[in-house]
């Protein structure tokens, strides 16, 4: 079944001449994991913030539940935040400073109205679990973290809305591999256990194609390239993605 | 040396998170430092030049010398000036370290050695190109939030190179890099250490970029060096349970759909360490002994050091290998 349809979506951004995405279209199938990859600038996160509403795309649509994401009143893309989450990219710029981790994440469930005021301060702490960090890290400020750590409150406040579809911008890119892996083993337990959908943004070719069932591959904000993860990685056709490949070590 | 930090010490809030930790880098040279998230790589970097936020952590004790001066106990002025001139860093956060008002051109003008020359403009453009900027090299006008996060990480790395530094503090440069771009800024730095003989402290926990750069590697573990050696040897033979176990965990095609091999439980609080060797909760090597006093670092062979006191005995009967 397909989750997300996204059509002929674009944004040019001012000053700028070249689009820096170009009229992409694609569908995400629920429960699937699927990679996006390209060389830094092509436009990775600039179609991921045009997919949720964060930023103003000029042209496309965005399918999902009958509905059109570009098209809907503020206030419903509001409600569908909590279905539709995103893994920021920069956890630095995206925690408020002056919040303590624990109420940052409280808020998410305020803003939902997830859970009694009672039931709150356990499921913060339990998500803080989850991510690998826990009940110390509640009464310090972001500025009070590690860079991973910091990175994890991120993840850990996307999953507090209970979403079924989360996009994935390089989630785990100040993470190291052990960290790394209890964080991919999270995601891929919960996609089992809740169905769960992601677009998964990574340089990383390594997690993409231990995690993907497809890839797409983009470059200057045009798809070059996409397929199912196995024929991606073992015949690229495009020579983006065999350079791309080439020197990463996964051919080598 | 260009760098020795001896000693080092650092507490925050939470407890002690850098516990007595010893390194030195020789002119030329690329140390790497490697460990898991929150085990206080981050705090090295920083304590160099007194970074550390004032109201938050201290420097409690050791001594850290750049070219026999010690940092320590300078005054602000002359510490101000070692800051950004004979050391500079690229920060793991690009964003938190790049002023948003000011244009990428005017901050890497106002970076560049001998301001106000001629050919500023060109040096700019030849330095965006060098990491790969070709597309913004001529244009003044751009914001730092116009640009990506890996090109945000880029300009800092250009900012970072121009003073000429004696000492080049990396902090997880390259972690929202691909493949592509992130071969470009190694090749880069690579070839500032070969022609100008700068130092480097490559701070990452991303072994494959670690292994490519560093001459020397040493692996953190809750506040202090538990392994340490030649690039080279550590690859063919680490010498720790916990390197076998980072080295272990590296992704690739093969794991396709299956679970991730991470090392089994987590990293220790700081207000709760465990006694004895701290990584012992967690090692399937563990023995009785492991529990009571925390392991001196024992030479294995020359250069190369681990804070374990089974290694010797795993390496021999070859139950901790390389790849
Ligand atoms: N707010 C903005 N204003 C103007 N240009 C922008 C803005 N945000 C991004 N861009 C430009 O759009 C292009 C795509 O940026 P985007 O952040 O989507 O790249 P990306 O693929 O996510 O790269 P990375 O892997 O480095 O994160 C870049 O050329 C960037 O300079
Ligand atoms: N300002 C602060 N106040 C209190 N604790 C802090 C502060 N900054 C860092 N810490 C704690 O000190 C420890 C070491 O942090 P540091 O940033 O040095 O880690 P790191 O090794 O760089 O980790 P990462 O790989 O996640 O960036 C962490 O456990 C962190 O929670
Ligand atoms: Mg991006
Ligand atoms: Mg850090």
């Amino acid at each position: 079944m397909e989750l997300l349809k996204v059509v002929n979506l674009k944004k040019v951004f001012p000053k700028t001449k070249e689009p820096a995405v170009n009229g992409v279209d694609f569908s995400i199938l629920k429960g699937e994991v699927l990679g996006l990859v390209g060389e830094s600038g092509c436009g990775k996160s600039t179609l991921a913030k045009c997919m949720l509403r964060l930023i103003n795309a000029q042209e496309g649509n965005i399918l999902y539940k009958d509905r059109d994401l570009l098209k809907i009143l503020p206030k419903d893309m509001h409600r569908m935040r909590k279905d539709l989450q995103i893994i920021f990219q920069d956890p630095y710029t995206s925690l408020d400073p002056r919040m303590r981790i624990g109420d940052i994440l409280e808020e998410v469930f305020i803003i939902h109205h997830s859970f009694l005021r009672g039931r709150r301060k356990v499921k913060v702490i339990e998500i803080l679990e989850m991510v690998g960090l826990g009940e110390t890290y509640l009464k310090r400020l972001p500025s009070e973290l590690s860079g991973g750590e910091r990175q994890r409150v991120g993840i850990a406040r996307s999953l507090a809305t209970d979403p079924e579809f989360i996009i994935c911008d390089e989630p785990i890119s100040s993470l190291d591999i052990s960290v790394q892996a209890q964080i991919l083993n999270l995601l891929m337990d919960l996609q089992k256990r809740k169905n769960l959908t992601y677009l998964f943004i990574s340089h990383d070719l390594g997690v993409i194609a231990s995690i993907c069932d497809r890839v797409i591959v983009m470059q200057a904000g045009n798809f070059v390239e996409r397929g199912l993860c196995e024929d991606i990685f073992r015949k690229p056709k495009h020579d983006y993605t065999k350079n791309l490949l080439k020197s990463s070590s996964l051919l080598s | 040396m260009v760098l020795e930090i001896k000693g080092l010490r650092v507490r925050y809030g939470v407890g002690e998170v850098v516990r007595g930790l010893d390194l030195e880098i020789a002119k030329g040279e690329c140390v790497g430092l490697v460990g898991e998230s929150g085990c206080g790589k981050t705090t090295v970097g920083l304590s160099i030049t007194r970074l550390i936020p004032e109201r938050k952590g201290t420097i409690s004790s050791g001594r850290i010398l750049l070219e026999g001066q010690d940092l320590l106990t300078l005054d602000h002025e002359s510490l101000r000036k070692v800051r950004g001139k004979k050391v500079s860093y690229v920060f793991q956060e690009p964003s938190s370290s790049l002023n948003p008002v000011f244009t990428i051109y005017e901050q890497l003008k106002e970076a560049l050695p001998g301001r106000g020359a001629t050919d500023d403009d060109a040096v700019i453009s030849d330095l965006l190109k060098s990491v790969g900027l070709a597309k913004i090299a001529g244009k003044k006008n751009i914001y730092p939030h116009e640009l990506s996060g890996g090109m945000q990480q880029r300009v800092m790395i250009a900012m970072a190179i121009v003073p000429r530094p004696d000492l080049l503090v990396l902090d997880e440069p390259t972690t929202a890099l691909d493949v592509t771009v992130q071969n470009q800024i190694l090749d880069l730095i690579m070839e500032l250490k070969n022609k100008i003989g700068l130092s480097v402290l490559f701070i990452s926990h991303d072994l494959r970029t670690i292994f490519r750069l560093a001459d020397r590697v040493a692996v953190m573990y809750a506040g202090r060096i538990i392994e340490e050696g030649p690039r080279k040897r550590i690859v063919a033979q680490p010498g720790h349970p916990y390197t076998v176990g980072l080295i272990d965990s590296i992704p690739s095609f093969e794991h396709r759909k299956k679970r991730f091999d991470a090392i089994e439980g987590r990293a220790p609080l700081f207000s709760d360490l465990p006694q004895g060797c701290k990584f012992h909760p967690r090692c399937k090597f563990k023995i009785d002994k492991c529990v009571h006093a925390e392991p001196e670092l024992e030479e294995l062979s020359d250069g190369h050091v681990s804070r374990c006191i089974r290694a010797k005995g795993l390496i021999a009967n070859g139950a901790i290998k390389g790849s």
